[in-house]
């Protein structure tokens, strides 16, 4: 019986030898991303400005933003630079390029479509200098004057650029009161009280100095960078816009100064639905907080009962990069957070009403992602086939020992992730399709989504710690039916349309489930992303209308736009939904 | 030292004839003692290696030995080698597959670490961590069923395993089975009380069930202490470790479970072989502290000093025991150059704003406390020694101010609640006061924390507000909550007397 087994197995490999000899030479499939950086002309490296010293800055920043600052209808970059720590050494260790930079796309240039970008460095034209420790970066419409500004985040004070309009910046923190001088790694930008004015939520790292640098050690005994449990936490800041170019502090009166945490990560969305904007911050090593949004500025902590403070275990974990979608079409805000390699990635699933469970072993998503830690994230639907994927940028952030012994000068490199969303509530890791892009191992932090090359798909731009910064460019998504969308409004007082942060749109298709997405920059890591709404079809591309809620409540209804294009839907030209009818007596 | 480590490198280019070859990584980098231990095993492995004779079995173990301790120091690829040529050369002895599987199982190579659990399974089935540990990798991998039957097998070979009756709860609480996660969860949390992370997993469960008040009641008593598997194998690998940090880890653990003593001979042989460890002396004084030797720890700290003058946390800690037996000045520069050193310490200014009110410098104090809140707003303490220093400066408006504003940055905390309360039932400047506001808070605290002092408080806001009677009952209910406190006694006593007499009481 054995043997006869044996011959049949034996006859079955033979037979199959066979036709894969027989078969016809197949290409090899094409990569769904391709690093476009260079090509482009997108030529930057972040520098930590480490010099041996291991503070702990270096291990955690940078970020960049994708953002239309000249209104050409492309997308530009800022990335946040580094610089050296240690006193002294900034003229043995030179930074260059030094501060951060900008680089302007020219895809479309005086209105004309090229194929393909162009990345020019503008900065020194841009009057931008950025020259502190960089972190990461937030955008938005601080004076609703239509001109998109920036946020740049620091180890030290902060700076607020203020577009001119004119292709120049200025520097306008202190006019402004929008300085925060603790170590900050991420901001969201949203209309917090719903008074047409974007506000500022600084989630601020923890407390760091370096005249009190910590020395920390790998569990080999080699030195290592520190984990945050070293440092104290501190309070997050929240900068009240007064609409008149200056920011109030308002942690106090918040509450939100009251419990002191380690932000990595921060999305302001709303959650359970009450029409407010509430704050998600991802802690690392602590639990995280769920900012409930009570209106007038006043918030309430509510990780806890809501169930995202810790995972399904009841673990705190290193919390750090964000991407708030509804991924389950359900229609409601799901959250999914990058952790420490040795923990899971975590998948929260909104219940309904803001309540959340942890599902992210039933997901499939817990295995794959231990042996990696990540930062930047995001929900994108990569191949546009109507469901919302998971990318992660990864990058280590203790000593990996196999690439110190091989004389990596720094041992963290880890390879980036993708997850495919199955449609029944499961992903499945599928990295290695993805292109050699995600096969090469880097120091991945801050990541930045949107359509660079407007064709359709997300492309990600990524900010590796003393690498290369990385435009991974989606070849393959727009093969699918798609609608872009750019939400715009101009507030009562504003003297130009302005994105509107914030707003949630619902593509209503014909014997499909609704699709909701939401414009915003904030979430993934120390970056700011593509506020336009790209939304995939797949192969339900007959739309019937697309609802908007904008972030003051209000809902309009607008006609089908024309799909494989950018539209511009404008609050206030759409149709006002009828009122549900009256239920009879 | 240089000596065995010349030989290692040499090694590492040189592979073993037979076994495929083990990296052996550079140790220069290492502590000292660490890079010793590694080195005497590679020279045991290489000396066996190169024996004539059989020695099968002698350089499975010398592989093994090394692999634990690569393993042990999170060397992980030269373990993965040393283990698996260890496996090759005894593949009858479960030991190496099972330390394989916990390498594998940590670096988040599940697949993997799961074959290597069942080959040690295969050797020795009555292995329970390895089924527990095969349990937790099919839960990891999104497999409950099959992890419960890992684990179910596990409870059959030892009936007490606490861990997987643990993970059995959580793999039913995946499965959204509310009912039988509250029942395994409960089994398990008695059998490991101290284990608190459970509470939230129970938590998770009653909200399942739609008992919103026992899931709040869980939530309310969870923390982080799990229930870990008992593995002695990978417990005989942690032991391995060695070095002054390990032992200074280990003093920090000994330290934060209460095992003072144990800490603190561990901190000594730090301190003997490094007398120049700053920070080994000052937890050493922080541990002679909690034995109850106050003088040896200020030597301790003293001698911190004299190596590091410029030290925070030898003049912080100094500072703050010194100041134990009263407002020295030598507490106060200790203190004072902590808060130099430490300008965005908001416990640094508290602690300086503290003796300097006790040192009769109430106006120094409060800028220090204004400091401490503005760097902290959380930091209840500096926010309520701000308002009793105001009081003491009869500055009673401002004093309810900052209370009321306290209040609303923390609401519902503890100190400031009782403060408020206290001011507002007794305030020297009566058109402050508010007894039936006073009345409510007092309530509040006494309900969250049913002491002496609370109880008196609520005596004193019944009394403001002329209920005589009640404040009565009130200092009764204080004065058996007190139970024999010399001197406190007499006095509550004789408040007592004075609500008792219901004439007008108001304190």
């Amino acid at each position: 019986m054995a043997d006869a087994c044996r011959l049949r197995s034996r006859t079955a490999s033979a037979l199959l030898a066979g036709l894969l000899l027989a078969a016809p030479a197949r290409p090899a499939p094409q990569p769904a991303f391709v690093d476009r950086a260079a090509e482009w002309g997108l030529a930057f490296r972040y520098d930590n400005g480490a010099t041996g010293q291991l503070y702990y800055p270096e291990i955690v920043g940078g970020g960049a933003a994708l953002f239309d600052y000249d209104n050409d209808g492309d997308l530009d970059v800022f990335f946040v630079q580094g610089a050296v720590l240690e006193p002294g050494k900034a003229a043995a260790h030179p930074i260059a390029p030094a501060g951060g930079r900008l680089f302007r796309n020219d895809l479309i240039v005086n209105g004309v479509r090229h194929d393909k970008p162009r990345f020019v460095d503008v900065t020194e034209a841009s009057g931008i200098k950025a020259l502190g420790y960089g972190m990461g970066v937030a955008a938005g419409d601080f004076d609703n004057d239509g001109w998109v500004d920036l946020y740049v985040l620091n180890f030290g004070s902060n700076q607020l650029w203020h577009n001119n309009g004119d292709g120049t910046f200025s520097d306008v923190t202190r006019a402004a009161g929008a300085d925060d001088p603790r170590m900050s790694l991420s901001a969201a930008t949203a209309d917090l009280d719903r008074d047409g004015w974007l506000d500022l939520y600084v989630a601020d790292y923890v407390d760091f100095a370096i005249d009190h640098n910590v020395l920390c050690y790998a569990q080999s005994s080699r030195r290592d960078y520190c984990g945050p449990s070293s440092f104290p936490p501190v309070p997050a800041r929240l900068l009240h816009n007064r609409g008149n170019g200056t920011f109030e502090d308002a942690s106090q009166k918040a509450g939100i100064a009251a419990k002191p945490g380690r932000g990595m990560g921060v999305v302001a969305a709303d959650f359970d639905g009450d029409g407010l904007p509430d704050v998600f911050v991802a802690n690392d090593g602590m639990e995280n907080f769920l900012w409930k949004n009570h209106g007038h500025l006043t918030f309430e902590e509510t990780a806890l009962p809501a169930g995202v403070a810790v995972n399904a275990d009841g673990k705190v974990q290193a919390n750090m990069g964000i991407a708030a979608g509804d991924f389950d079409d359900d229609g409601d805000l799901d959250l999914f957070v990058t952790h420490l390699d040795g923990e899971t990635n975590t998948l929260w699933v909104n219940l309904g009403g803001g309540t959340f469970e942890d599902r992210t072993l039933q997901a499939g998503l817990a295995a794959p992602s231990l042996p990696f830690t990540g930062f930047g994230t995001a929900w994108i639907d990569y191949d546009d086939d109507g469901r919302l994927d998971l990318l992660a940028v990864n990058g280590a952030v203790r000593l990996i020992d196999a690439q110190a012994q091989r004389g990596d000068p720094f041992p963290y490199a880890q390879t980036h992730q993708m997850f495919h969303n199955a449609g029944n509530g499961r992903f499945a890791d599928v990295s290695r399709e993805m292109g050699e892009a995600f096969q090469r191992a880097e120091v991945g932090r801050g990541a930045a989504f949107g359509d660079v090359d407007d064709d359709g798909d997300t492309d990600v731009l990524i900010v590796a710690a003393n690498g290369p910064a990385r435009l991974l460019v989606n070849e393959t998504g727009s093969r699918n039916p798609w609608l872009g969308l750019r939400l715009v409004g101009q507030p009562p007082g504003a003297k130009g349309e302005r994105d509107m942060l914030g707003a949630l749109v619902e593509v209503v298709r014909k014997g499909a489930p609704p699709l909701r997405r939401r414009a915003a920059t904030d979430g993934s890591y120390a970056s700011a992303s593509d506020p336009r709404v790209l939304v995939g079809l797949g192969d339900a591309a007959e739309v019937t209308d697309v609802r908007v809620t904008w972030p003051d409540g209000r809902i309009e209804i607008f006609p089908p736009p024309p799909l494989r294009a950018y539209t511009k839907l404008v609050q206030g030209t759409g149709r006002i939904p009828s009122p549900p009818a009256s239920p009879r007596p | 030292m240089r000596l065995a480590l010349g030989l290692a490198l040499l090694l590492s280019m040189t592979p073993m004839i037979g076994e495929p070859p083990v990296p052996f990584p550079d140790l220069a980098p290492l502590e000292k003692e660490v890079g010793e231990q590694l080195a005497a095993a590679q020279q045991r492995l290489t000396a066996l290696a190169s024996a004539a004779g059989p020695r099968a079995q002698g350089l499975a173990a010398a592989y093994g030995d090394l692999g634990m301790l690569y393993h042990a120091y999170g060397l992980r690829e030269p373990a993965e080698a040393c283990y698996r040529n260890a496996a090759r050369l005894a593949p009858g002895d479960s030991r190496w597959p099972h330390a394989l599987g916990l390498l594998l199982q940590e670096g988040g190579r599940l697949d993997e670490a799961a074959a290597a659990f069942e080959r040690a399974l295969r050797l020795q089935g009555t292995d329970v961590a390895a089924l527990v540990h095969r349990g937790e990798i099919a839960r990891l991998q999104g497999r409950s069923e099959e992890a419960e039957d890992w684990l179910r097998k596990a409870l059959a070979v030892d009936p007490s395993c606490a861990a997987a009756r643990a993970i059995l709860g959580q793999t039913a609480l995946d499965r959204r089975d509310f009912t039988a996660a509250v029942k395994r969860l409960e089994a398990a949390l008695a059998a490991v009380p101290e284990a608190n992370r459970l509470h939230y997993l129970l938590a998770q469960a009653y909200r399942g069930l739609g008992e919103p008040a026992k899931a709040q009641e869980h939530l309310a008593k969870a923390g982080q202490v799990g229930v870990r598997p008992a593995d002695p194998f990978a417990d005989e690998i942690e032991a391995l470790r060695t070095g002054e940090r390990v032992r200074l880890a280990r003093a920090r653990t000994a330290y934060q479970n209460g095992r003072y003593g144990e800490a603190a001979a561990l901190y000594r042989t730090v301190v003997a072989d490094r007398p120049d460890r700053v920070e080994a002396r000052i937890n050493l004084a922080a541990t002679l502290v909690q034995l109850g030797d106050r003088a040896a720890a200020v030597a301790e700290l003293k001698e911190a000093l004299r190596r590091d003058p410029a030290s925070p946390t030898a003049h912080f800690n100094l500072g703050t025991l010194l100041a134990l037996e009263g407002p020295s000045a030598e507490a106060r520069e200790h203190l004072a150059a902590a808060a130099a050193a430490l300008p965005q310490d908001a416990e640094a200014h508290r602690a300086l704003a503290e003796i300097l009110r006790n040192s009769g410098r109430p106006e120094e104090a409060l800028a220090e406390y204004a400091r401490a809140v503005a760097i902290d707003p959380a930091d209840e303490r500096a926010r309520l020694g701000e308002a009793e220093t105001l009081v003491r400066l009869e500055r009673y408006q401002p004093a309810r101010e900052r209370l009321e504003e306290g209040l609303r940055v923390l609401p519902r905390h503890g100190l400031l609640t009782h403060g408020l309360a206290r001011l507002l039932a007794a305030c020297p400047d009566r058109s402050l006061r508010d007894g039936a506001r006073a009345r409510d808070l007092a309530f509040a605290v006494w309900q969250a924390q049913p002491t002496a002092g609370h109880a008196e408080t609520v005596a004193l806001a019944n009394a403001e507000t002329g209920d005589c009677a009640e404040a009565a009952r009130w200092q009764r209910i204080a004065l058996e909550a007190a139970g024999s406190l010399p001197g406190k006694i007499q006095e509550m006593k004789a408040r007592l007397a004075t609500y008792e007499k219901r004439a007008p009481c108001r304190p």
